[in-house]
């Protein structure tokens, strides 16, 4: 890729254009019925960037489409017009906008609204995601990584501890978990802004988020394989900044040992 | 020294200088009994009856109080006060003194009591002191009753007790938002409340504490 294209808005449309796979398996399979939520999540999420811009003067950003898109695909279903307007209005001010906008926000817009959907309103079923989802999930993986949006060692990391958990005997490969853990992954704890931003930060994220659905997997009972991804991605993304710290930590140890 | 009109010394912890969403004072009672209007109306009443009766008390014996001892002087008095509150809760309000719980006999340790008489009714005559301790209980009581209004509502679909949003089990349309009822919602709300006073009131807005490196972005 050349050097100096990337602006804020080029990664978000990259990041767009690293969705299409993950979006075509979904459409088909959830049809006009997921088609309605897409819409209505991307009129309210570009309803507050236009209410920032006029207010705050923040540009509007690409990557909305991406945010109302993991919405649509992840957020409990069900739910009544006002408790989904609430929701993603919550998930995209307090996640995101408050912040300054996309880029300076800490936590992914998405995860917020589908966590406060999800805690909110326990009583509405999370989304069954087909098997098919899984394979749009790695075609995206593959877009954004080979694009360099997502970091490979954050993949690397994922796949080494699901793969540990796999030869423990969990249900990581079973048809019902699969997709969400890796639509989940794909759609909200990869995300280049909120995600770990230091190498070694990176291999921990992907090792913790793994971990995390290892240990829900193992304990967790009664718990819909949505919202058990659903947890592990909140619960990772939370922890990034951390694992960024105590990455720097760590290299200034090694510093210190080898120079004095 | 001139002090400032009593009105001015009234009415500028309402919103102004409001405790709890400029000085951040007393907020964990504020996030604990506001699940539903009733007990935060209760909280607000006994506190605001506890800090104006603790600021005429300690202002009226502010001369005879050694420097060394005031604290203990002062937790003694506003003790006191709190356990006169809570017999009275406890013998006529017993269900609502119930779902208090602790927090009632916490007004003690609330820094908010603490903070008034200590920084104002230890050096200031009794009716100011008193009209700045009925001002700032007054706007305690204030977010106390906007919060715990909001999350009734929403969480419960009720206002004391009273349905005002018909759920779906009796046919209406409102489903009961659960998060409200659990503490986070509480710091939302608390943070929303306080982002809405400092847009209006922008002066009060924190220096920021780092600055951002400046930047290109898209669109320059």
């Amino acid at each position: 890729m050349t050097r100096g294209m990337w602006s804020r808005e080029t990664v978000a449309l990259f990041l767009v254009i690293a969705m299409l796979p993950l979006a075509v398996v979904w459409l088909t399979g959830a049809g006009w019925d997921g088609a309605i939520r897409l819409l209505a999540a991307l009129a309210i999420t570009y309803g507050w960037q236009l209410a920032f811009l006029l207010l705050r003067a923040q540009p509007p950003s690409l990557a909305g489409v991406v945010t109302a898109f993991a919405i649509a695909v992840l957020a409990p279903t069900g739910l009544g017009a006002f408790a989904f307007v609430l929701g993603v209005s919550f998930g995209v001010v307090i996640g995101e906008l408050a912040f300054g906008g996309w880029g300076r926000n800490i936590l992914h817009p998405a995860t917020v609204a589908i966590a406060f959907l999800g805690f909110g309103y326990p009583a509405a079923p999370w989304p069954e995601l087909s098997i098919l989802i899984t394979w749009g999930a790695c075609g995206t993986l593959a877009l954004a990584v080979a694009f360099g949006l997502y970091a490979i060692r954050l993949v690397a990391g994922t796949a080494i501890a699901l793969s540990l958990a796999a030869l423990v005997g969990l249900p990581v490969t079973d048809p019902f978990t699969a997709p969400a853990i890796l639509a989940s992954f794909a759609l909200l704890v990869c995300d280049p802004v909120t995600s770990a931003n230091t190498q070694t930060g990176r291999w921990m994220q992907g090792l913790f988020y793994g971990a995390l659905i290892a240990l829900f997997l193992a304990v967790w009972d009664g718990a819909a394989t949505t919202q058990l991804a659903l947890s592990a991605a909140l619960l990772a993304n939370l922890a990034a900044p951390l694992l960024d710290e105590i990455a720097l930590l760590l290299w200034q140890a090694t510093r210190r040992n080898r120079h004095g | 020294m001139a002090r400032p009109a009593l009105r001015q010394t009234f009415l500028s912890p309402l919103i102004r200088e409001n405790p709890i969403t400029l000085q951040i004072l007393g907020i964990c009672s504020a996030l604990a009994v506001t699940t539903s209007l009733d007990t935060a109306l209760t909280m607000s009443v006994s506190l605001t009856v506890v800090l104006v009766l603790s600021a005429a008390i300690i202002s009226m014996i502010r001369r005879h109080i050694p420097v060394s001892i005031r604290l203990i002087l002062q937790i003694l008095i506003v003790a006191s006060l709190v356990i006169v509150i809570d017999q009275v809760l406890q013998a006529y309000f017993f269900g609502i003194s119930q779902r208090l719980s602790v927090f009632v006999s916490l007004i003690t340790t609330n820094c908010l009591v603490l903070g008034r008489t200590e920084s104002f009714a230890r050096s200031n005559p009794v009716i100011p002191s008193v009209v700045d301790a009925a001002g700032n209980g007054l706007g305690y009581s204030l977010i106390l009753i906007v919060i715990g209004t909001i999350r009734e509502v929403l969480g419960k679909g009720t206002l004391m007790g009273q349905p005002v949003l018909r759920s779906v089990e009796d046919g209406g349309w409102f489903v009961p938002l659960n998060l409200m009822l659990l503490a986070p919602s509480a710091f939302f709300l608390l943070g929303l409340l306080v982002w809405a006073i400092r847009s209006a009131l922008p002066e009060q807005v924190e220096p920021p504490a780092h600055t951002p490196p400046r930047r290109r972005e898209a669109g320059e």
